[in-house]
């Protein structure tokens, strides 16, 4: 999240992977990519929209290639797919893409952990923000993994303050729960992580 | 993309050609069964498919879509997979040959594919229990033969209530999978491959209904004697 009246630029996100690669020694790893698409649905007649769904949002991970993953908000229902999906989808439409967001940036190694940082763009090419994620190999165990980091997250922010990046990190904290997901971490999480990260730094950028 | 042909067969005895094989129950489907064992030389795969065919509502997109969702029930654990089929290829080039090309797109998906449809606004119009068998083979392209019978359900999502919806009539359908720069060899494929079933069934385009082969019985008769699979 940048500082008010900050442009966000990619300065940021190269003073953040500096961090990770020189205060934290990360090992870099290569790209990631993951692009989240705003469906709306296609009316006859605009107006009358009914209870359809306002949004639907489709995710597809870096790490995922073969599978695609919608997720229906106002709902809490997350469907898992096969890539083709998309195409699908496109074929019957009935919901059309609107707003098309890529993440992508550098992925690295810090022993245990995988860190993810990176540039949220969507296709107008203007930055709207930097992204990390984090993730603990060792355990699938949400709850179990769940002060690993938080700790991780905490020496994370002392590194960036020391910087003095013109912005902070915001936690995101979606409800897996809702969405009918276990506390076996599977890429249906992830999915869930990336809509809630877009929610609540839409819901920041706002106030 | 894919190309189909199907054709009806009749799954019950015929009386009439009872008196003139000693009694001998016939079963067309069975006879079909020992032609494509021998043909495919793979063993049969058993189908039992439940299958939903959901309609967008009336306000949902510019113009109407449908969509098939398909559980299949034969395995331990039913998987889902989701299915649109598009629009057949047009054209003189597409008259004059006998198997349909069509697109097709088609998704394995997760058992909450039905609320998800449900809440995006799709409606169910019907739905069906397909049961039957299923050989998957190579003979120059990659082809599906399905031989099921099409059952309805007198109660929602009911498949243990399931009655055929044309008791004594199976459907048999040939599908292989093809590409824009490949669709006339999986056209000749599947073509030549229809040949060996002629003496038992009329495959032909969906929709181009070419009824029962009047050779079928004493084909089947051939096929059940050959095999020594008799039953009194």
């Amino acid at each position: 999240m940048p500082n008010q009246g900050v442009t966000l630029t990619t300065q940021i996100l190269t003073e953040a992977c500096q961090c990770v690669e020189s205060q934290l020694g990360g090992a870099k790893d290569g790209r990631w990519k993951t692009a989240l698409t705003y469906y709306r649905p296609a009316l006859r007649e605009a107006s009358a929209s009914g209870d359809l769904p306002r949004e639907l949002l489709g995710v597809a991970l870096h790490d995922q290639l073969g599978s695609y993953y919608f997720l229906l908000r106002a709902h809490r229902l997350i469907l898992q797919a096969d890539s083709s999906m998309q195409a699908l989808m496109d074929k019957l439409q009935s919901y059309k893409p609107r707003v098309v967001l890529n993440f992508e940036g550098f992925q690295y190694r810090l022993g245990d952990f995988q860190v993810r940082v990176g540039k949220c763009v969507p296709s107008s090419e203007v930055l709207r923000g930097i992204m990390m994620e984090v993730e603990y190999l060792p355990l699938s165990s949400i709850e179990k993994s769940r002060q690993i980091l938080e700790d991780f997250f905490d020496i994370w922010q002392d590194t960036v303050k020391k910087r003095s990046l013109p912005g902070h990190f915001i936690l995101v904290e979606p409800n897996f729960a809702d969405y009918g997901l276990q506390d076996h971490y599977t890429p249906q999480h992830t999915a869930v992580q990336y809509a809630t990260c877009m929610t609540q730094l839409m819901a920041a950028v706002r106030n | 993309m894919e190309c189909v042909v199907q054709g009806i067969i009749e799954s019950q005895n015929n009386s009439h050609y009872m008196r003139h094989n000693n009694g001998v129950r016939l079963q067309h489907v069975e006879a079909l069964q020992i032609l494509l064992q021998g043909l495919c030389g793979v063993p049969k795969e058993r189908v039992r498919v439940h299958e939903l065919c959901l309609k967008s509502g009336p306000n949902l997109g510019v113009v109407p879509s449908e969509v098939r969702l398909l559980c299949d029930l034969a395995q331990p654990t039913p998987s889902w997979t989701v299915r649109h089929v598009g629009g057949a290829m047009r054209g003189a080039g597409a008259e004059q040959i006998s198997v349909l090309v069509r697109t097709i797109v088609e998704s394995k998906v997760g058992h909450n594919v039905l609320r998800f449809f449900y809440s995006l606004g799709y409606k169910l119009d019907h739905e069906l229990l397909k049961e039957g068998f299923v050989f998957r083979f190579q003979r120059g392209a990659q082809i599906t033969v399905t031989v099921t019978s099409a059952n309805k359900m007198p109660k929602l999502y009911a498949t243990d209530e399931a009655v055929p919806v044309t008791p004594g009539i199976q459907l048999v359908e040939i599908t292989a999978p093809a590409a824009a720069e490949n669709y006339s060899e999986v056209v000749a494929a599947v073509s030549s491959f229809c040949e060996y079933l002629a003496p038992l069934l009329h495959l032909s385009k969906p929709g181009v209904s070419m009824g029962i082969v009047p050779t079928a019985a004493a084909a089947a008769a051939s096929l059940m004697s050959n095999s020594g699979a008799k039953t009194l």
